[in-house]
């Protein structure tokens, strides 16, 4: 009886205020150790090699305030979501217009799928011998970097698409491209966003590593930069600020993705 | 009896075997009969019999090996997939065993695709919709996803959707099979209602003898593969028909116990 009266007491009270926000205050209590390790980490290594929290934090205030790091950041996030949209692009495009001619596609899937093996940054090199100093280059690297993910995707997905479905829409007189657009296009933006969470932090390390080498403006130039002139606080907030960056795109995907999938049964959120 | 509406003529149909380890299968093969205009048929089969294939040919989703398809004097291609219209320009609507319903769309945008899709969605459609949705009792459910429906209501969806664009033929393939006793017979009641209503032509595919006898006003049997027709038979219950007191009519019986004995 006791074990059943216990259970009871449970059900009126409801869950107690330390298991209700028990894992937030884990969260709080865990950023704050992490940034004793920092600080703890900075005093031991000395400044050259990590650099203060606080410091980071004030440079970050004062580098907004002037304008520069908010330079830094439009200039990355602009390369970045450029070279995101042109990667989306080919990466839906290719496999829709690859379902058209069944047989050039079975012919060059393999051949797609060997090419995901090319480590896209020792292209890097290349592309610069072939599109300049600009932004041609970096826009090329990020976009290939997001057209793998999104063109495996998209490619699996339109696969796996019911062809019940299918059937049914061609039935009651849907075209090709009604079927496209309503049928396949549905069935596969779960893969389709499975494939955006992988590839938009994806497109921004791409961009920074852009600025390492060509340029003089963004948050990657900002970290190469500052290392040159031995500024580790510059170097860090580089870090911080790109992090941050991938941080806020995210919750806006996760955002768009809760809005598009909202009506599937079970909400599997891969929140990365 | 007029000219038939549609008309099957020695209809042949053959799966490939497996990479050539298998003889090639003939699931079908001269196989004959015809619709008229406004007729409910029933056909009735053992599973495995092609019944699902015969449909598949109809509504030119499959393509036949060998005979014809004709439906208002035009005949469906043979052996070229390619060469196919399914729905025949949504002269042939298609009720398959599974609901088929788009799981991103609510009840209703799933009834109105249809419509949509032909370029047929206006004010009259809409209410037309919804008193089709009201009539089948999906009332209030019009802004539920399918997973959030039963699967009764889920089957009433897929019906009235092909229902709201009014194709002059539909074929069912044993729409009701995966449901319980008393959802069924509602259901059944529902169809009966609709088509009493329209007097559309109904090509009705089953393996209940019962619900046969109680739709239809003649009944095919088909045999096991290669399905051929082992009987036909007219079913003269007056309508409108009481689907739940249909078994005490006295050719109830009769016509189970015949069709029963053919259904091997």
């Amino acid at each position: 009886m006791t074990v059943q009266n216990t259970a009871l007491d449970l059900d009126i009270r409801g869950p107690s205020p330390l298991r209700k926000y028990g894992v937030t205050i884990g969260r709080i209590l865990l950023i704050i150790a992490l940034f004793w390790i920092w600080k703890f980490g900075a005093e031991a290594a000395g400044p050259l090699y990590i650099a203060d929290p606080v410091k980071v934090l004030q440079r970050i205030i004062t580098d907004t305030e002037s304008g520069a790091l908010v330079r830094d950041v439009y200039v990355t996030l602009r390369l970045s979501l450029i070279g995101f949209a042109i990667g989306c692009a080919a990466g839906i495009l290719l496999p829709f217009l690859l379902r058209l001619v069944p047989r050039i596609s079975n012919a060059v899937e393999p051949y797609i799928l060997a090419s995901v093996g090319i480590p896209k940054y020792a292209l890097i090199p290349l592309f610069i011998l072939y599109f300049g100093i600009d932004d041609a280059p970096k826009l090329w690297l990020i976009g290939l970097l997001v057209f793998y993910p999104v063109f495996i995707a998209v490619f699996a997905g339109i696969r796996s698409v019911d062809n019940r479905l299918i059937n049914m829409a061609r039935i009651v007189g849907a075209g090709e491209f009604t079927i496209a657009r309503e049928v396949i296009w549905n069935s596969l933006l779960p893969f389709f966003f499975a494939a955006l969470k992988i590839s938009l932090p994806r497109a921004v390390s791409a961009a920074v590593i852009g600025e390492f080498l060509v340029g003089d403006e963004g948050l990657g130039y900002l970290i190469e930069h500052s290392r040159q002139n031995f500024d580790t606080v510059g170097v860090f907030v580089g870090i911080v600020v790109a992090t941050a960056l991938v941080l806020v795109l995210n919750t806006v995907l996760v955002w768009a993705d809760k809005r598009v999938n909202g009506w599937r049964p079970v909400e599997r959120h891969m929140e990365l | 009896m007029t000219m038939p509406l549609l008309e099957v003529r020695n209809l042949a149909k053959r799966f490939v075997g497996r990479a050539g380890r298998d003889q090639p299968l003939w699931v079908i093969q001269d196989l004959s009969f015809s619709v008229a205009d406004g007729e409910f048929l029933t056909i009735i089969g053992p599973s495995g019999a092609g019944k699902t294939t015969l449909l598949n040919m109809i509504a030119q989703i499959d393509v036949a090996n060998g005979g014809e398809v004709k439906f208002q004097s035009q005949v469906s291609p043979l052996n070229d997939p390619k060469a196919l219209s399914p729905g025949l320009s949504c002269r042939i609507g298609y009720v398959t065993q599974e609901d088929n319903l788009l799981p991103w769309r609510t009840t209703l945008q799933n009834v109105l695709f249809p419509l949509e899709v032909q370029g047929r969605l206006d004010a009259v459609a809409r209410e037309h919709v919804a008193k089709l949705i009201r009539a089948v009792g999906l009332g209030g459910f019009e802004n539920h996803y399918p997973h959030e429906l039963s699967g009764g209501m889920r089957k009433r969806a897929s019906l009235i959707r092909t229902l709201a664009y009014d194709p002059p033929v539909i074929l069912m393939d044993e729409p009701f099979g995966a449901l319980d006793a008393q959802t069924r017979t509602q259901l059944q009641e529902d169809l009966l209602r609709l088509w009493n209503l329209g007097k559309k032509t109904i090509v009705f595919v089953t393996h209940d003898i019962g619900e046969a006898i109680a739709l239809g006003d003649r009944t095919l049997v088909l045999s096991r593969a290669p399905a051929k027709i082992v009987g036909e038979h007219l079913i003269t219950i007056p309508r409108p028909r009481d689907i739940r007191g249909i078994m005490m009519h006295p050719e109830f019986a009769g016509l189970y116990q015949r069709i029963r004995a053919e259904v091997q």
